[in-house]
């Protein structure tokens, strides 16, 4: 488990692969759980609390793959949790541009000059070399809408007391059947997720590092994603600049904008 | 010293005298004879036919192995060399040094031929029924005055349109490839691929030539391209992932190994061509195939050695006068020997001539394996069209290997007519 830095509430954006719902559970209120509460409860506070306006950050992506190192910086825009635009700045990926709109994926690349629409078996590979899927990024629907929770137990992460929860996916087409949350009984962090195929099999790691108060949310900075079906690899994101609900002008969510 | 004229006379006279008497033996009953000629014939057929079937496949595995996968030696990096099987693109040989000086430097070697950089990547294809496809980057001029590759026809193997120019946003598939993925000439590939900085890299060349190189696995599954830019997709500056060393002299390829080797220094994997898994494994099990020949062939002798035996059998008085008239065991033994002898030889060569023809009609008429294996030998690196090997030498190993086993086999049934007692035998 990583280092968790208890700092204000608990929330995930990973507007890093464009808002990705993936992510929507770390968006916990600052409420404090007690006594047990249910795991719908839990669940509907989670989604509760991804509930925001706009997001600006700039960020940053550490890969770590087989003892290799590679950093990539991008600037973020996203809105309501629908909307997305990420452009990389790093130089070598500089002027590759993804917009997530309508639920779809597009990517502008350089080498292409064209726009192109990420679907079908592209959905399922690896998102610039890091540990997330471009599936992961365009998830974008409440957790309780998708998932049945249980409440399966208490644990500690780190030190940190959490109630840890069963998710099972309401539709096959899920692209995880199932994933397991621990969410801190303390101030409702999501401190750490597994997410599992349908043989049972553990696919994904995800591990809450840092997370900072910002306008009174506790908005997860940073966080450690792991493929476990890549050996030796994780990936580390970085959030810096980060301004919630802000406006944000909807040309930059245009095609125009990603072809530019 | 009369005794010692006649034994003289006698040893003159002998073998070619009892070589008359075995030939014309054999002729007394020419039903069997037949049979036995044919029976070893069978089996040298089978011999040549297999071993000249084998010897293509060899030869036709090896050229394949030396056109695609490895030259006459290949360079790459340590890193590389351990996840091989992922082609992956961050670790270019010689710490990411120009390829076009080490090119240089490598041919500046005795022997060289060639020394021809090459890029290989995994690329998954956008809204198309082939997912995924290997990148092939080479620099096609230098390729195309160094290899054939079409392995059957002899040529560049293009079909239709051209190779994609240097630098440019082209690219070339495989037959197999276009029709699978329903692609023709002017029509773009959208794909991903990993650069060696880990990034999705997207790109769309255009199709500008179909080739068929009759190796499945490149024309089904590869997107050829040029080098250069595949260099700059994949931000690998001047650096290459592979080389690819042709020599003058195939037989100097252990040496320029040691030579590339000691130049390039430490953190490099240099192999020649013998060292493919698939060279060294039919190399290896060349013995198995001569245990198969041995076995087929002793088989095959049965029919000789119960010829002779029955031959013992019903000539028992005539190998009993034959002792009363003064015959010695060695010589009545010497008799039938030579009768199983010349039977192993004409059927042995019986056998060599319909193997040398058949081989030989099948050197110029090769055999489309896809049609046996219906595609299905993607994974090995051999041309889908076999050439058997039609060779002198393999007809004379047939020729001698068939009489040699027979001839053996027949020596020990032979040697019963020499424990017969003449006057047993003509009491019978």
């Amino acid at each position: 488990m990583q280092k968790y830095n208890s700092c204000g509430r608990s929330e995930i954006v990973p507007v890093v692969l464009l808002c990705a719902a993936v992510f929507s559970f770390f968006f916990l209120s600052p409420a404090v759980v007690e006594g047990e509460p249910s795991a719908a409860e839990l669940l509907a506070q989670v989604d509760d609390n991804e509930v925001y306006d706009t997001i600006t950050y700039t960020g940053e992506m550490i890969i770590e793959y087989q003892g290799r190192r590679y950093e990539k910086r991008f600037e973020a825009v996203a809105k309501e949790n629908s909307d997305s635009f990420i452009e990389f700045v790093n130089q070598e990926d500089l002027g590759t541009k993804y917009l997530k709109r309508s639920g779809r994926l597009y990517v502008y690349s350089p080498d292409s000059e064209q726009v192109m629409l990420i679907s079908g078996h592209l959905l399922k590979e690896s998102m610039m070399g890091s540990d997330l899927s471009y599936e992961d990024t365009i998830e974008n629907n409440k957790m309780s809408d998708r998932y049945n929770p249980s409440l399966i137990g208490s644990d500690t992460i780190d030190g940190h007391p959490a109630w840890v929860l069963d998710l099972a996916a309401k539709k096959e087409s899920e692209s995880y059947p199932r994933r397991k949350f621990w969410v801190d009984k303390e101030n409702g962090d999501l401190l750490h997720a597994e997410f599992y195929a349908l043989s049972g099999a553990k696919l994904k790691e995800y591990s809450l590092i840092r997370a900072d108060v910002i306008h009174d949310r506790r908005f997860p900075v940073e966080f450690e994603m792991r493929d476990l079906l890549r050996k030796n690899s994780r990936t580390l994101f970085i959030m810096h600049d980060v301004v919630l609900d802000a406006p944000v002008n909807d040309s930059v969510f245009s095609m125009r904008n990603l072809e530019r | 010293m009369e005794n010692v004229m006649d034994k003289e006379l006698r040893g003159q006279g002998d073998f070619l005298t009892l070589s008359t008497i075995a030939y014309r033996n054999i002729w007394r009953n020419g039903r069997r004879t037949i049979l036995c000629i044919i029976a070893v014939a069978v089996a040298v057929f089978f011999n040549i036919f297999m071993q000249a079937w084998i010897s293509g496949m060899i030869e036709g595995i090896e050229e394949a192995v030396r056109t695609y996968e490895t030259g006459h030696v290949n360079v790459v990096s340590n890193l590389f060399e351990e996840e091989r099987e992922y082609y992956p693109v961050q670790y270019p040989i010689a710490d990411g040094k120009s390829a076009t000086e080490l090119s240089a430097e490598i041919e500046a070697l005795p022997g060289v031929k060639a020394a021809l950089p090459r890029i290989t990547t995994y690329a998954s294809l956008f809204d198309s029924t082939v997912k995924h496809a290997l990148l092939w980057g080479i620099d096609i001029q230098r390729e195309r005055a160094v290899n054939v590759f079409n392995l059957t026809d002899r040529d560049d193997g293009l079909i239709e349109g051209r190779f994609p120019r240097a630098g440019s946003n082209e690219c070339a598939v495989g037959l197999e490839f276009a029709r699978k993925a329903g692609v023709k000439i002017g029509d773009p590939i959208p794909l991903k691929t990993v650069s060696a900085q880990f990034s999705d890299k997207y790109w769309r060349p255009v199709i500008t030539g179909i080739f068929a190189f009759d190796y499945r696995k490149f024309d089904e599954e590869v997107i050829l391209v040029p080098i250069d830019r595949l260099q700059r997709i994949l931000v690998l500056g001047e650096a290459t992932q592979q080389m690819f060393i042709y020599a003058e002299n195939a037989d100097d390829a252990l040496r320029l190994r040691d030579e590339v080797a000691k130049m390039l220094g430490p953190g490099q994997t240099v192999r020649e061509w013998g060292d493919n898994y698939w060279v060294a494994y039919m190399r290896q099990t060349s013995f198995l195939y001569v245990i198969v020949f041995l076995v087929f062939q002793i088989v095959a002798s049965f029919l000789i050695i119960n010829t002779v035996l029955m031959i013992i059998h019903e000539r028992i008085k005539e190998i009993g006068m034959m002792g009363a008239l003064g015959m010695t065991r060695r010589e009545i033994v010497t008799v039938f020997f030579l009768e199983a002898v010349f039977l192993s030889v004409l059927g042995s060569a019986v056998g060599m001539f319909f193997g040398g023809l058949v081989t030989w009609i099948g050197s110029l008429f090769p055999l489309d394996m896809d049609t046996f294996t219906g595609g299905g030998m993607k994974e090995f690196p051999v041309s889908g069209t076999i050439f058997i090997t039609f060779s002198p030498k393999i007809l004379m190993e047939g020729f001698v290997f068939g009489i040699l086993v027979s001839s053996l086999c027949t020596l020990i049934p032979s040697l019963k007519s020499a424990f017969i007692e003449p006057v047993e035998a003509l009491r019978r």
